[in-house]
């Protein structure tokens, strides 16, 4: 694919530009040390150096709350509802983008979430290559510290005022290009990205997995009755935090409500999480997982072993948001699958 | 098909809940129009003792308010407790853990030993209640939702989980990420985390959702820096009438 090099000051003209086609969202920081994507506005200033966003993309592409259907009970008709508004997310980390092509395959799978499927499609996102990682992230040992594809364009810094661009796609091509020609990266620049992704890796390989995260079923399929889950799930508040703020995590739930004439109505979920009490109960009030226990080894069966039996990746990309989010101390996919692997050490 | 009467009555409490209700103003004619409101002190003049659903807003704080709510509960098909003082108790409660001379000192002055009360309590500690809107206030958009479910037969849906839930949809920041306190961890969900989203925290007005681990919230607490008496606090403020308090 084609590299461009592009100058800070083409930004803000580029900016400009997008945002009249597209909502832009880009990096910017909160308050002290809590950075998120937000929506563009001119002298906006762009946080180069977030560490990662406080919410993840899967946001933009599967909104917490979101409209199905809408139906009329006078006629005993049903609409469907998509809305799909045109969005840029500039700046989103490599294993974020790694989150969405996950997230992907599995709504593509079986029938395909056509929601799901229009929002992503009216979705540029421009990767952008991280100056800083979260003390909590642990992407680069659970191959998630690059991407191939599921991108537009693909941005990394090679100097105070320098990026390396790579085209991921004829669209991210064309916004690229829209005010005026551009300048193919040389060589040296492209030394210039490489060296970046080494800097950064560096500092990312310092939260690692002792083990190479493809044994993570392996050694799950081990630890079913590991004393670990009652000891940690003790202090589960089942509060979903951990669920909703993974950028793979993809449950929903569905909900109706009626219009005030209590004859039209709408039909639409809204983000639902594993570690709730109340997710596998059934007709008759039957619940699949009452105890805090069996939820949390699930959520770990499911980040370990259930996601990749099914496409060959794990569940977690290692961005660390359940860790900082987890008010209880206790999500940790890192820790919990390093502890597992001491605990059967002796088994290898 | 007949439309199914309809009633509100209040116990001790400020009414602030039906005052939320009357702010629906057009919604909640619309919705009004599927019943028959025989009696509603916030919107209607009048008085019926011929009603299908009683809303009672209000915490128990006297003996012979037991009688009028079990009168009530008798000619109700359906009682839905109205706000957190009916459903939980509240900051009613507040009054649970001082001396009872004191409070009432404070409330009646000289005059104090003609109103004997005794401890506030939610209407479920009297009588069997069939729904609740959560709330301190109530948020009408919830209430007119639950109207709507009872008229259509629907079991009346509440959530019952965390106020993280709805927080983190939000998008907030946590306020324990924060060095801050909230109860979020503890309270029944269905405000949108309000409070959080305001810039402030949860305070539990919508009750301990069910399952709370008030074990682990109160270690949560701790670590976070509140000593026990501001914890304790903070869950007497709402959660008074739950064990979540002592
Ligand atoms: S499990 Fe935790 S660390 Fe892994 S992707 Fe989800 S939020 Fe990030
Ligand atoms: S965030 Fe922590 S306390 Fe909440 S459900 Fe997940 S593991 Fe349990
Ligand atoms: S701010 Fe409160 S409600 Fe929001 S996630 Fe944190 S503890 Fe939960
Ligand atoms: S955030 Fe807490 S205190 Fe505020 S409205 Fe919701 S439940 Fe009540």
């Amino acid at each position: 694919m084609t590299t461009y090099t592009v100058y800070k000051e083409q930004l803000p003209g580029l900016f400009e530009k997008w945002s009249k086609l597209y909502a832009l969202h880009v990096p910017a920081r909160l308050r002290e040390g809590f950075y998120d994507l937000v929506p563009w506005k001119k002298d906006l200033e762009i946080a180069w150096d977030y560490d990662v966003a406080y919410n993840s993309a899967k946001r933009f592409v599967m909104p917490p709350h979101e409209a199905l259907i809408t139906y009329d009970r006078r006629t005993c008709e049903a609409k469907p509802v998509f809305d799909a508004p045109k969005q840029i997310l500039f700046g989103v980390h490599p294993y974020d983008v790694k989150a969405l092509n996950q997230l992907d395959q599995i709504m593509e799978a079986g029938s395909p979430d056509q929601n799901y499927i229009r929002r992503r499609e009216a979705t540029v996102v421009m990767v952008f290559e991280p100056l800083t990682v979260s003390s909590s992230a642990f992407w680069a040992s659970v191959g998630a510290s690059s991407v191939a594809h599921g991108f537009d364009l693909y941005w990394t810094k090679i100097g105070p005022a320098a990026f390396t661009v790579e085209v991921g796609s004829v669209r991210g091509e064309e916004l690229l290009g829209m005010n005026g020609p551009l300048l193919a990266s040389t060589a040296g620049d492209k030394e210039g990205a490489r060296r970046a992704k080494a800097r950064v890796l560096a500092k990312a390989r310092k939260n690692a997995l002792r083990y190479n995260w493809e044994e993570t079923p392996r050694l799950l399929a081990k630890c079913w009755d590991s004393p670990l889950w009652r000891r940690y799930s003790q202090m589960c508040l089942a509060c979903g935090s951990c669920n909703l703020v993974c950028p793979t995590c993809y449950c929903f739930d569905i909900r109706e409500e009626s219009d005030d004439q209590l004859e039209t109505g709408v039909r639409s979920r809204e983000w639902d999480g594993c570690m709730l009490e109340g997710f596998a109960k059934v007709a008759g009030n039957h619940n699949f997982r009452p105890k805090a226990q069996d939820r949390y080894r699930h959520r770990y069966f499911r980040k370990g072993k259930y996601i990749y039996d099914k496409i060959g990746e794990l569940g977690c990309v290692g961005c660390g948001r359940c860790v900082r989010a987890c008010t209880a101390g206790i999500a940790n996919p890192l820790k919990v699958f390093n502890e597992l692997w001491e605990e059967t050490a002796h088994e290898y | 098909m007949a439309k199914p009467k309809i009633a509100f009555f209040d116990f001790a409490g400020c009414e602030g809940d039906q005052l939320q209700i009357a702010n629906l103003e057009e919604r909640l004619l619309d919705i009004l129009g599927h019943v028959e409101v025989v009696s509603f002190r916030e919107v209607v003049t009048g008085h019926s003792d011929d009603y299908d659903v009683a809303f009672v807003e209000g915490s128990i704080t006297r003996p012979e308010d037991e009688i009028r709510l079990k009168e009530i509960r008798k000619n109700a098909k359906v009682l839905v407790a109205l706000g957190a003082c009916a459903a939980i108790g509240g900051i009613n409660c507040l009054k649970n853990f001082m001396a009872e001379n004191v409070y009432r000192e404070e409330v009646y002055g000289g005059s104090a030993r003609w109103f004997p009360t005794y401890a506030a309590r939610p209407l479920k500690s009297v009588v069997k209640v069939d729904a609740e809107v959560p709330g301190c206030p109530i948020d009408p958009v919830e209430f007119a939702r639950i109207t709507k479910e009872l008229l259509q037969g629907r079991a009346p849906w509440i959530p019952d989980f965390p106020v993280c839930v709805e927080c983190k949809q939000a998008g907030n920041v946590c306020r324990y990420e924060m060095g801050k306190m909230c109860l979020g961890i503890i309270t029944r969900a269905g405000c949108k985390a309000a409070c959080v989203t305001e810039g402030a925290h949860c305070w539990g007005c919508r009750g301990l959702v069910p399952g709370a681990n008030l074990d682990a919230a109160r270690i949560v607490m701790d670590r976070a820096g509140s000593d026990r008496k501001a914890t304790q606090d903070l869950l007497r403020f709402f959660l008074g009438d739950t064990g979540a308090a002592l």
